[in-house]
């Protein structure tokens, strides 16, 4: 067994045993896909909750009480993200829950925690529907496909004058979110797609669709999805000797994708949608340099989920542990998170999105001004 | 077994050091060497323990082998496979007790079990459907049906479907969402009638795979990956929800608090209502022509076709009527989650419906409840092992094959025997 | 035109590899009657020992091709063909006598544990390998062109080779007597002295060292994979065997080659969202007309 291994059962063996003697800690559930095909960011939302949660109990918990964390797993599937908010809801008692990670999971789940009046604040899901379902107490602290799509439409049509365009999506709910709104868009500005084809999550070779690509004789193509298929899709891209630029969206930033793209020069000039860089708001400057000391690169979602669990303990802390008047609270008050102020609308989105686009180089994504 | 037993420890050492070197081999490198980018990082304690627990362990089962107790067990596992079991005429079931106190036991959960409790056992009652749908194709006909999925999606996006485009609510899309599957079941099962053992399986595999396809792609009518909500069942016209849009809510008129819990007790009276019926019909139905026209078939379709069966007409019968039961807990699925999307009838969800005929005992209603119980608590009490809980599930599943290779209940039968003084 | 021709080039590179792994479906159903639901993670297994093999032999400062090629073939083949060995002495032997449904449920929770061993132990994010081999041979074909990588021209050359020397090894060899012996009658070749379970063991070996092969070639090739990679590429090979005739070795091939041809043109020409539907409608109907596959032998029916 890992030392990793021993250590997790080790606190959560500690986190049972404080749970059954201090029976008032504030329980808070960590919803997403620990298992399963997208568990490496089950692991960014574990860690960065984990570290919110520590954080926020030295400084004394919430209204004095401690946070205990409670890890459930849905593996992105909508049958288990019902059940186990179902068993937040009810065995844990959770007061609010950060999470789920996948949107389709956030949105059968998103249901039930509205039912039983528990605050959630998502860190990832981007799918519009999952705030326009009119739920009060559902928030995310990350954007939505539209507003990416948007800003990726306009810096196509604006910067890169570009007139072929290919969109292409992994068919799943939000790697076609964000080809939707890049398609709308773009249509809005009056240009048309020169392509819109969805690929197969999970398979490696897509060089019959890379030469449709070089067929229609695109100047960008668009990818809607995540990098496990932007790798290859990228690298398939440059074999085949196209010089198309590829943009795609807050999905494949991750350090694994120019691993599995193969090498950096095939990532080299990747433009890319994304929150302006997560670690680099004054506010998070101390939590970013504790990650680092520990050696956890806080990448992808884990600060979104240290600032999903500030923004859930704050709700709380203020509103007498009351989720419902909690929701309500946030609505008017904007809260202090390791990435700077968060405000939200009556749906529960962020009053301001803050995509920007970013550029690969030496992969590096690095913001763009 | 009278000569005494010695135990060879040079053998078992032998085992011992065997099984540890195939150990470091196939653990060495996935789990000694840990890829980090392009690097690694080496984590060589963690095979030394893998290694060190498969040697003891190998040495301990070889050692136990050889002792008298180790050879018998041994032995009885190999001779424990025989076929079915036949019990003595007019053998009276204990069921007749059994059965009034699980429906009463079954009435009373709803209103002892908490909702998380409540929610994972109406999971677990619809994959007792599911089973049981399967059950009547791969059990009973012996046609292997990788692809069971696709009826399941077609009941519930039945219902979701059904209700956004024409307004259909649950009650009416409950019977509807049936015949559709039925429907499906028969044109898959014209061609497949053509088709033997394995073929069938991936063209029912394949069948299973369009389904989803289809629900993935035609997002204009689907919505595609996105999902669909779907309604939750009403009680005579009440809704069980907080506040409706029209007309009153179940807890207005019962003049009740509002508790979310309601709608799902009202969903497992409703599913343990139907799972019952569905019992008795396949209880009765194995007993008609028709269910020993299955059977018959499976053994032996030659000698069933010469003896004038149309097979056409039985297997059509048998993939008609598991897929319509099917399409029913597909309904129950859809307003159980209150949202489909097709993530949800991915080929695994077909495996573990098969694994739940299998696990029970081919053929076996009794032992398709308790496996569909086992394959859907199973993994929520394991729930407690985090990460470890998938893999725990499939060493289990090899494990249950191994030591029940014929289900965990035997399908019995009562013997006839012919009355005296009827001569006809 | 270079737009069609590119597309074959692309189909045949897919179907090989298909057709690799189908190979050790079909041998295993040949032998035994099962479907091997776990082989198609047996191949995620190769391509991380390939990845972990690549990334060993970098660390000791080889860089040179040929010797990382040659190095990382022998350890996968050997380490995969184990694995091959060990999953059918534990999880598919004690059920010889069993009905051949319960080795496939067995089968799919051996296929369970392997994803999820290789999650643990690996972690599950995306593995990558670096580009060994670049460049391409390129001809032009009216104004546009059609080119096929060094990489895939290897692939094509591997694959071909390891059919090759398999079908040498199955029609002229006494190991390859034995195989066919065992096929044909498990009990009468126990009779006649073979023993059928070591030839049974060697099926599966021979089954994972072709996966292996597979996955040696595709992760050099597109140089991403996951502990799930196993199960799309699993189903396409099976898809593949049953196309060909599941049981016959060259139905192996020729239905990984049709499969991956029909899939690479019908994505290119028509649509890349509906070619599954269409390899799968594509079975259903070659199986309507042939219920035993193209090259399998067609079920007698006796009394």
């Amino acid at each position: 067994m890992s030392n990793a291994v021993i250590r997790k059962t080790l606190i959560s063996l500690a986190v049972a045993g404080a749970a059954t003697l201090a029976q008032a800690d504030v329980v808070i559930g960590v919803a997403g896909p620990h298992t399963g095909a997208y568990a490496a960011f089950g692991e960014q939302l574990w860690k960065g909750a984990e570290k919110a949660a520590m954080d926020i109990n030295a400084a004394g918990g919430i209204n004095g009480e401690m946070i205990k964390l409670v890890k459930a797993d849905d593996a992105c599937e909508p049958k288990q993200a019902v059940s186990v908010a179902n068993r937040l809801v009810d065995s844990d008692e959770a007061l609010a829950v950060v999470g789920h990670f996948c949107s389709s999971s956030s949105i059968p789940a998103s249901r039930i925690y509205e039912e039983a009046g528990v605050l959630m604040v998502t860190p990832a899901s981007t799918a519009p529907l999952l705030t326009d379902q009119g739920f009060p107490n559902v928030f995310r602290v990350c954007g939505r496909d539209d507003q990416q799509g948007d800003v990726a439409a306009s810096y196509i049509v604006d910067v890169l004058k570009a007139k072929r365009v290919a969109i292409i999506h992994d068919k799943d709910t939000y790697g076609k979110g964000l080809a939707d709104a890049m398609k709308s868009t773009l249509n809005a500005y009056g240009e048309k797609e020169v392509m819109y084809e969805g690929l197969t999550r999970g398979e490696k070779d897509f060089n019959a669709l890379i030469t449709k690509i070089r067929s229609v004789d695109a100047d960008v193509v668009y990818f809607g999805g995540l990098h496990s298929e932007a790798g290859p899709l990228v690298r398939q891209l440059r074999e085949q000797g196209s010089k198309a630029i590829f943009m795609s969206g807050d999905g494949i930033v991750s350090d694994e994708f120019v691993s599995v793209a193969g090498s950096p020069t095939y990532v080299e000039g990747v433009l890319n949608t994304f929150g302006a860089d997560p670690t680099s708001y004054p506010a998070g400057k101390k939590v970013v340099g504790e990650f680092r000391a520990s050696g956890y690169e806080p990448e992808g979602y884990t600060l979104y989920s240290y600032t999903a669990m500030q923004v859930a303990a704050a709700a709380l802390a203020n509103n007498d542990l009351d989720p419902i008047k909690g929701a309500e609270w946030l609505k008017n008050n904007a809260t202090d998170t390791v990435m700077g102020k968060k405000q939200f609308d009556d749906k529960g989105d962020l009053v301001v999105s803050d995509y920007v686009m970013y550029e690969w180089q030496n992969g590096k994504s690095i913001q763009l001004n | 077994m009278s000569q005494a037993v010695g135990i060879n420890f040079k053998k078992s050492s032998v085992d011992a050091f065997i099984a540890g070197l195939m150990a470091l081999v196939l653990f060495g490198p996935i789990v000694g060497v840990v890829l980090d980018g392009y690097g690694f990082n080496a984590e060589f304690g963690r095979v030394a323990w893998i290694v060190a627990v498969v040697a003891v362990g190998r040495f301990v089962m070889s050692s136990f082998l050889q002792t008298e107790k180790g050879i018998a067990l041994a032995f009885r596992y190999a001779n424990s496979d025989d076929g079915v079991t036949v019990l003595p005429p007019g053998h009276k079931s204990k069921m007749i007790w059994i059965i009034p106190l699980v429906i009463a036991v079954g009435l009373l959960i709803p209103f002892i079990a908490s909702k998380y409790v409540l929610t994972v056992i109406i999971l677990g009652l619809i994959y007792v459907l599911l089973g049981l749908g399967l059950n009547i194709v791969v059990g009973l006909a012996g046609l292997l049906d990788l692809g069971f999925v696709g009826f399941y999606a077609i009941g519930a996006y039945g219902l979701a479907l059904g209700y956004e485009n024409l307004g259909l609510g649950f009650w009416s899309m409950l019977p509807i969402a049936a015949i559709l599957a039925a429907f499906a079941g028969a044109i898959l099962g014209f061609p497949v009638l053509r088709m033997h053992g394995d073929y069938l399986a991936i063209v029912t595999l394949g069948f299973g795979e369009i389904i989803r396809l289809i629900l993935t792609n035609w997002a204009s009518f689907t919505h595609g990956p996105n999902g669909v909500s779907a309604p939750l069942p009403t009680f005579f016209g009440l809704e069980f929800k907080r506040r409706s849009r029209d007309g009153e809510t179940f807890h207005e008129f019962f003049n009740i608090p509002y508790d979310s819990a309601y709608k799902y007790m009202f969903i497992y009276i409703v599913l343990f209502a139907v799972v019952w019926a569905v019992l008795f019909i396949k209880h009765r139905l194995v007993k008609m022509p028709i269910g020993r026209a299955w059977e018959a078939l499976r053994e032996d379709e030659i000698a069933c076709r010469s003896l004038g069966l149309n097979h056409v007409l039985v297997k059509l019968s048998a993939f008609m009527i598991g897929a319509s039961t099917g399409g029913l807990a597909g309904v129950f699925f859809a307003t159980y989650q209150g949202f489909v999307n097709p993530s949800s009838f991915t080929f695994f969800e077909s495996a573990l419906i098969l694994a739940i005929v299998v696990l029970g005992g081919m053929g076996s209603t009794l032992g398709v409840v308790i496996a569909a119980f086992c394959l859907t608590v199973l993994p929520e009490m394991l729930r407690e092992f985090a990460e470890y809980r998938v893999l725990m599930f499939g060493i289990l599943m090899v494990v249950m094959m191994i030591w029940k290779p014929r289900g965990i209940v035997r399908v019995t039968r009562t013997g006839f025997s012919p009355k005296k003084g009827v001569v006809k | 035109m270079d737009i069609v021709l590119q597309q074959l080039v692309n189909g045949l590179t897919l179907g090989s590899v298909y057709g690799l792994i189908a190979i050790g479906y079909t041998m295993v159903y040949g032998i035994i009657g099962m479907i091997n639901f776990a082989h198609g993670d047996v191949y995620m297994v190769s391509a991380y020992i390939t990845a972990i093999a690549i990334a060993i032999l970098t660390f000791f400062g080889i860089e040179s091709f040929p010797i990382i090629i040659v190095g990382t073939l022998f350890l996968t083949v050997a380490v995969t063909g184990a694995y091959g060995w060990v999953i059918e002495r534990i999880a598919y032997r004690p059920l010889r006598s069993s009905s051949r449904l319960a080795v496939l449920i067995s089968a799919i929770g051996m296929s369970l544990i392997l994803q999820n061993y290789v999650q643990l132990s690996q972690g599950a994010n995306q593995q990558g390998v670096p580009t060994l081999l670049t460049g391409a041979i390129r001809f032009s074909v009216g104004d546009g062109f059609v080119q096929i990588t060094y990489m895939k021209l290897f692939i094509l050359f591997v694959s071909l080779l390891g059919m090759g020397v398999l079908t040498y090894v199955i029609q002229k060899t006494k190991l390859g007597r034995m195989c066919r012996a065992t096929q044909q009658d498990r009990k009468m070749a126990s009779i006649l002295g073979i023993d059928t379970d070591k030839v049974i063991s060697t099926v599966f070996v021979i089954g994972a060292v072709m996966a292996a092969l597979a996955g040696v070639l595709v992760t050099l090739d597109y140089g991403a994979f996951d502990f799930y990679v196993g199960f799309i590429i699993g189903i396409k090979a099976f898809t593949a065997a049953v196309l060909g005739g599941i049981g016959s070795l060259p139905g192996a091939m020729l239905g990984g080659l049709i499969l991956g041809l029909s899939e690479a043109l019908f994505a290119g020409l028509i649509s890349s969202d509906y070619k599954d539907v269409f390899s799968f409608s594509l079975l259903v109907l070659i199986l309507i007309i042939r219920p035993s596959g193209l090259l399998g032998k067609p079920e007698v029916e006796k009394v």
